[in-house]
């Protein structure tokens, strides 16, 4: 009942601590981004006062049950998914069911939230949001290959399809995967490109226009729901990503270990995260089409002396 | 009084020539009566001799009390009696089914019945005759009103169609004529059994002269490529039923000979592979032609042709599977094709031209007759549980336990020709686009429809249960792979 | 009477009494058919038992007819879909013409099928597939439409496949001896060792109704041009007798024991070969079909050449031979059969209360028809295979089988591809059906009727409980798969496992969402609602902009554009055309051979001469 205990603490730690990780990151590279295009740019927590506006909103019109459901959906999904996740390696508190589920699993997982969130800017009518939807599936088919070429890589490369394994393995050998098999690393890095939408993959949200992309018909507390998921969304991504290829964090379940294993973690992910954002700030836009042929150029390429590197 | 196989014979030649005498002096009607009590009772003496033939087992009678090598005699055996009882139920249909067709000149309807009346005679007889001269006597009885019925409509196509199968025809008489002349030369007899039995001494050279002579005759009636040239002229151009006819009764006969000359008379191992070879050439040919043909009956005529080359491949492979097989096609050729010959030429007849693009539409105006056509066109394409299924089955199974898997292969792709056209028929029967012209519908009569509700129904019924007659068939194979109790049977006969 | 006899009396006599009673009414005529199909499922799922049979000759061949635990599996999938089918055609084609034919074939497919199933011997197994595929031939040209181009398509290839069945079963009769099913598996006539004619021959008899490549190009045509109520049999369970068969062939080829001489080395080699090459033509086949699908603008094509995907998904599980890989395969067969007869269903109801499945006329109908969106919703969540629905536990085998147990790493690729593209047509057709601009055309519409939600909201939960707990379908398809070959099958309620050990628990992925879900959509749902008003959805923000009334918002033409252009080298080439040049090119063939007989009565004298002097010319050596 104890152990139980800590568990419910312990996943509403991890979701406080992505959340707050998100969302400081956004508002760090809000900032970055516009030290680098000249401008001054808004405060690191201009994310959380955004939330907070936005969550203090009245909300007076609706979209329909599916517009309604789409923030929902998207923090059900994030919920769900972080839940699988090993933020903290050997850590009582941050737990995970990361034993009862594994890599494809979190793949699927994934799309839920993006599903639930295509089909609420589905009904709101906007065909731009609509289109906006198309774009983001079609992305997701180009950058999903070379990142799934990369996990099999690992997968057949390890014999294992668990997460918790690919870890201790890293932790057993003491090598990164981003060594033992650098071709799925650099496959899954291009594919992390397309993941966060940074430019030049962008053409999803359209950030520059006024009202285009899936968001375009959702504000107030719908918009501040949607926020959070996103946020918490990245976080999964980024700890995923240094799971798998950057041995992942954690020495115990000690104060400090805890302490010093969230710093490593943060540390990682964030010189992680600085990749597509520094690739966007030197990137021009791609048209859907042409972001679907980049990524099924050289990054699948990679991907596929991924797998076989890792077969012999 | 003793029911006999003369009574095939006898009774409708005696009823022949006193046909014209009661019509004129009794009653016109007579002249369409008549021939269908003949043909009734020939059912009924195929009926009673059937059930006589499984305990006896081979009913043999001398005409005019001589003796077989001297006289004649005819063999009722489970083989030759089964396709006499199918072309005596065949001619009695075809006979219900034509007792007022329309059109038909009531004038012209007295030769028509009786020309059909005889034609079913001949065949019959020239499966029960033990002599090969009387078999030729026969083939010409059947051939000779063959020749007239096609050209019945007294048109210049069915002339033209009537012409060149005399042409044919005769031709194949003299082949006949000739090889049973230089038989007799050898053997001094014309009794089959005992020219069986002598086969071998003639020196081998003249044999085969002899058995290319009669292959090529027989070949002719049994619409064997290349000899058939007449056959889809002679179907198309004669009336409805007699298509019916030609497909279910004469052209059995003919393969009826060839048989009988290869199985029992020179039994060469030669003249087996022949047969193969012979039929699948002849389904080819006539099946792919049969796919581009856009009238109707032309159509059906090829694809009887391409039935016969599939039988004669079934009596090619020769086990007794096979020829179970080959006696199924045989039955299932005569009652399917008849059916859609007699189906067929009520929707020709209601189309605006012979053209199948013309059928379109008719499903609806011609409910009954257009299911039944649909019917036939599932059954003969080999779908269960239709009886055509059966019988490829049986042929398949006799090919695979000789190891043809290319021949097999021939079939089956054969049979996904006749498939496309078929049930491009049907598809357009139902689906076609009806012309904008209003067609007056002319009804089937009702002896029509019995007629071909009968044959119908004996496709379902033999498709869900074969049972009914692979008994006969089992015993018919025996009889004709059984080549030494034929002779005895015989030539026993002769010394009681 | 036996209750063999009795179901398949049933429903023969149901074909017939819906055929004569259609004449009356349609709804008469549709009753008459469920029923029949219900009895007949009663009968069926309490009357017979597990491994009983009869046996009786007809036309001098041993029969013999059973149940095994094999059959059982599809026979759940045959006459659970039928009956909810029959129940839904009711409605469904309340007032169209010609209702009796298509009952009696409905109910005569039900028959075939079920027959597939009872047969034990290849005869009555061909008997019945071959009565299934005309019946269903004459449904797909039900509505007149296409039925030259689709109708006469699907025979051909339909006669390809059972043509080559027959001649494999014909080959087994020479080889063994025999007709009956379990004796020649027992002489090894699937062993592909001793036979490599005959499991090929099945193989392709099959794969023809299970739309694998190349033979596929049928499907999709005659998918659509069915009636919509019979296009959730023909997808949901037709397809399945193709699966059927190619598991029985597929299964007692792989588990065949093959330790032996050195020849049976290299033999084991060639097995691989064709366990490859079906793996990757089921590969090649679900991600072609999912790429055609996502550029119908019809939603019941996109269905169509969806379930060929699907299927393709199927035929890679049972190429892989392993236990993991059949359970997939038969997992997904299955769900399949549940979520894409849902999904037809969907489109059936849309068609009768809208009047058209073209997506580019009708959209936003989400308001007017909930529970069937809801359907709509369920289904494809599963047809994506997205967790916790029963897709998801099939796909997940899937992919471990492939990578675990066939060391298929590139197929997967390729699979994985096939399902992230097939989003974009999930997407697609809710998109394109139920969200989106509300049309005017389409504002009469209502709800469909009872009798058709009903199977539609049987099925949705049908997919949710199967989600959650497979188990329940892995329990007969383990026993299923004992009857195919394979030893010591383990399945768990709702744990999967993987050879490397690893394991998936649905258990904890239902807690966790559960936990998740209820607790936010409590906060969130309940306080954001109230006090919203809906607006049309032409009250939104283009840019700032008012819409004025009529203006065009709507988007469905060229949908996926972007896609499409980036994935143009894989749309130039097609099956189908390759198909139709060789059509053309035997027809050519075909009026050179009619031109043989010119219609000239000397040219055909000529022919006789020529041929009598060929054969006195050649006599000796012909007849010696």
């Amino acid at each position: 009942m104890e152990d139980l205990g800590i568990k419910i603490i312990g996943a509403l730690l991890t979701v406080i601590l992505a959340f707050t990780v998100g969302m400081t990151y956004g508002g760090i590279v809000r900032k970055l981004t516009a030290r680098v295009q000249n401008r001054r740019g808004p405060v690191i927590w201009q994310n959380f006062l955004d939330l907070l506006k936005l969550q203090s909103k009245k909300t007076n019109i609706a979209h329909g049950f599916m517009g309604h459901m789409a923030p929902v959906w998207i923090i059900i999904s994030a919920g769900t998914v972080l839940m699988f996740i090993p933020i903290l390696n050997g850590n009582l508190w941050f737990p995970n069911l990361t034993f009862h589920g594994d890599l494809i699993f979190l793949l699927y997982m994934m799309v839920f939230g993006s599903l639930g969130m295509a089909l609420g800017a589905g009904q709101t009518g906007n065909p731009n949001s609509a289109i906006g939807v198309t774009r983001g599936l079609s992305q997701m088919v180009g950058f999903e290959i070379p990142f799934v070429l990369a996990l099999v890589a690992l997968m057949v490369q390890y014999k294992t399809t668990s997460i918790q394994d690919i870890m201790d393995i890293q932790a057993q050998t003491g090598t990164w995967m981003m060594f033992a098999n650098p071709f799925a690393f650099l496959a899954a890095l291009f594919a992390s490109l397309g993941m966060f939408r940074y430019s030049p993959f962008d053409i999803v949200g359209a950030p520059a226009e006024l009202a285009s992309g899936p968001v375009s018909e959702f504000g107030g507390k719908y918009l501040g729901t949607m926020m959070s998921g996103g946020s918490i969304f990245a976080f999964i991504k980024l700890t995923l990503y240094v799971d798998l290829f950057m041995g992942g964090a954690g020495f115990g379940t000690g104060i400090l270990a805890t302490i010093m294993g969230l710093g490593i973690l943060l540390l990682k992910t964030f010189s992680l995260y600085m990749v597509p954002v520094f690739y966007g700030w030197i990137s021009p836009r791609y048209r859907t089409e042409q972001a679907i042929r980049y990524f099924w150029g050289w990054p699948t390429a990679l991907g596929v002396i991924a797998v076989i590197w890792a077969i012999f | 009084m003793v029911i006999s196989p003369v009574h095939y014979i006898a009774v409708p030649l005696l009823a022949a020539f006193t046909i014209p005498l009661l019509s004129k002096y009794i009653h016109k009607e007579l002249a369409r009566i008549v021939p269908g009590i003949v043909l009734l009772y020939s059912v009924f003496v195929s009926i009673v001799l059937m059930m006589q033939v499984s305990e006896v087992g081979v009913i043999s009678e001398k005409i005019a009390g001589w003796s077989a090598p001297w006289g004649i005699n005819l063999m009722f055996t489970p083989f030759s009696g089964f396709l006499a009882s199918l072309m005596s139920v065949v001619g009695f249909l075809i006979w219900l089914y034509s007792y007022n067709f329309k059109k038909i000149e009531q004038s012209q309807s007295q030769k028509y019945h009786i020309l059909q009346m005889m034609m079913v005679t001949g065949a019959i007889g020239i499966v029960l005759t033990g002599d090969i001269f009387n078999l030729f006597v026969f083939m010409e009885i059947t051939a000779i009103t063959a020749y007239s019925l096609t050209s019945f409509y007294r048109e210049r196509d069915g002339a033209e169609a009537g012409f060149k199968y005399l042409l044919i025809g005769s031709f194949a008489s003299v082949m006949i004529l000739l090889a049973v002349m230089i038989l007799y030369t050898q053997l001094g007899t014309l009794n089959m059994a005992e020219i069986a039995q002598n086969a071998h001494l003639i020196p081998t050279p003249l044999r085969a002269t002899i058995l290319v002579l009669f292959l090529v005759g027989f070949g002719i009636e049994a619409e064997m490529f290349p000899l058939n040239g007449w056959a889809p002229d002679a179907y198309s151009q004669s009336p409805g039923p007699i298509g019916a006819a030609f497909a279910g009764i004469v052209v059995k006969a003919g393969v009826y000979a060839l048989i009988r000359v290869i199985f029992t008379l020179f039994d060469i191992h030669g003249a087996y592979d022949f047969l193969i070879y012979g039929g699948l050439i002849t389904m080819i040919i006539a099946e792919t032609a049969a796919v581009a043909q856009t009238n109707l009956k032309r159509m059906l005529a090829y694809s009887s042709i391409g039935q016969m080359g599939f039988v004669l491949i079934a009596f090619g492979i020769g086990t007794k599977t096979a020829i179970i097989g080959a006696l199924f096609l045989m039955f299932n050729h005569a009652v399917i094709k008849s059916l859609l010959f007699m189906s067929g030429s009520y929707l020709t007849y209601n189309s605006l031209n012979k053209k199948i693009s013309a059928l379109a539409g008719l499903g609806k105006k011609l409910p009954i007759v257009s299911l039944l056509f649909g019917l036939g066109a599932f059954a003969i394409v080999g779908l269960p549980p239709f009886s055509g299924f059966w019988s490829k089955l049986y042929v398949l199974t006799a090919a695979a336990d000789q190891n043809m898997l290319l021949l097999i292969m021939a079939i089956l792709a054969v049979s996904i020709i006749e498939i496309i056209y078929y049930f491009r028929v049907v598809s357009t029967l139902y689906y076609g686009k009806q012309e904008d012209e209003e067609i007056k519908v002319q009804k089937p009569s009702i002896n029509a429809m019995v007629s071909m509700l009968i044959l119908g129904a004996t496709i379902i019924v033999v498709g869900v249960y074969p049972d009914i007659i692979t008994h006969f068939l089992n015993n018919a194979a025996d009889m004709l792979l059984d080549k030494a109790s034929y002779i005895q049977a015989v030539l026993t006969q002769n010394i009681n | 009477m036996n209750s063999f006899f009795l179901i398949l009396l049933i429903l023969f006599a149901g074909a017939g009494l819906s055929f004569v009673l259609g004449k009356i009414s349609s709804i008469i005529s549709g009753t008459v058919a469920f029923l029949s199909i219900a009895a007949a499922s009663a009968l069926f799922f309490t009357q017979i038992e597990m491994g009983s049979f009869i046996e009786f000759s007809l036309g001098g061949i041993q029969l013999q007819w059973g149940l095994n635990s094999y059959g059982y599996l599809f026979g759940i999938i045959v006459l659970g879909l039928g009956t909810l089918a029959s129940l839904y055609s009711i409605s469904y084609m309340q007032n169209k013409e010609r209702t009796s034919g298509f009952y009696f074939n409905f109910v005569l497919v039900i028959a075939g099928m079920t027959g597939i199933i009872f047969a034990n011997d290849f005869i009555s197994f061909f008997i019945f597939w071959e009565i299934m595929t005309w019946a269903s031939y004459l449904i797909i040209i039900y509505s007149g439409k296409n039925v030259k181009k689709i109708g006469i398509k699907y025979m051909i290839f339909s006669a390809i496949g059972a043509y080559s069945m027959l001649t494999a079963i014909v080959m087994i009769k020479g080889q063994y001896d025999t007709f009956l099913i379990s004796d020649a598996i027992n002489a090894g006539a699937f062993n592909f060792i001793d036979n490599i004619y005959i499991p090929i021959l099945l193989l392709i008899g099959f794969g023809v109704k299970a739309a694998t490549m190349p033979l596929h190009v049928w499907a999709p045509g005659a998918y659509n041009n069915a009636p919509t109520s019979f296009t959730v049999i023909f997808s949901g369970a037709m397809s399945k007798m193709g699966v059927l068969g190619m598991g029985l062939v597929l299964g007692h080829m792989f588990t065949a024991d093959r330790s032996g001489s050195l020849t049976n080395f290299f033999s084991g080699f060639s097995v691989i070969y064709l366990q490859q090459t079906i793996g990757w033509l089921g590969g090649i086949t679900a991600v072609i079909a999912t790429l055609y699908a996502l550029i119908q603008d019809d939603a019941k094509k996109l269905l169509a050449y969806s379930s060929i995907a699907q299927l393709g998904y199927i035929t890679v599980g049972l190429a892989t031979g392993t236990k993991l890989g059949v359970m997939a395969a038969l997992f997904l067969a299955v769900v399949h059969g549940i979520f894409k007869g849902a999904l037809f269903m969907v489109v059936g109801a849309v068609e009768r209360q809208a009047g058209t499945t073209d997506m580019t006329k009708i959209s936003g109908l989400i308001r007017k028809m909930p529970f069937t969106f809801l359907t709509a919703l369920i289904s494809i969540i599963a047809l994506a295979g997205i967790p916790p629905l029963g897709g998801f536990v099939g796909k997940w085998m899937l992919y471990e089988a492939l990578i675990t147990e066939s060391n298929s790493y590139f197929l997967v690729i390729v699979i994985f591809f096939s399902s992230t593209a097939a989003f974009l047509y999930s997407y697609r057709f809710l998109f394109g059906l139920f969200l989106g601009q509300e049309e005017k055309e389409t504002e009469q519409v209502k709800e469909a009727p009872i009798t058709m939600i009903i199977p539609m909201l049987v099925l949705a939960i049908l997919l949710v409980i199967t989600g959650a707990f497979p188990g329940l379908i892995f329990s007969p398809i383990a026993t299923a798969m004992e009857f195919i070959g394979f030893k010591d099958v383990t399945w768990n309620m709702s744990v999967l496992n993987n050879v490397w050990g690893n394991e998936m628990n649905l258990t904890y992925l239902g807690i966790t969402i559960g936990v998740v879900f209820v607790s936010i959509f409590a906060f969130i749902t309940l306080k954001g609602l109230k006090g919203t008003r809906y607006v049309g959805t032409k009250d939104i923000s283009t840019s700032g902009e008012i819409p004025y009334e009529n203006e065009n918002l709507t988007f469905q033409i060229n949908f996926f554009q972007p896609f499409v252009r980036a994935a143009a080298p894989m749309y130039k080439r097609s099956m189908n055309k390759i198909w139709n040049e060789l059509g053309n090119g035997l027809e050519a063939l075909f009026n050179f051979t009619r031109k043989i007989y010119t219609g000239n009565g000397q040219t055909y004298a000529l022919f006789v001469v020529i041929f009598l002097v060929l054969m006195l010319l050649f006599k000796d050596t012909l007849f010696v």
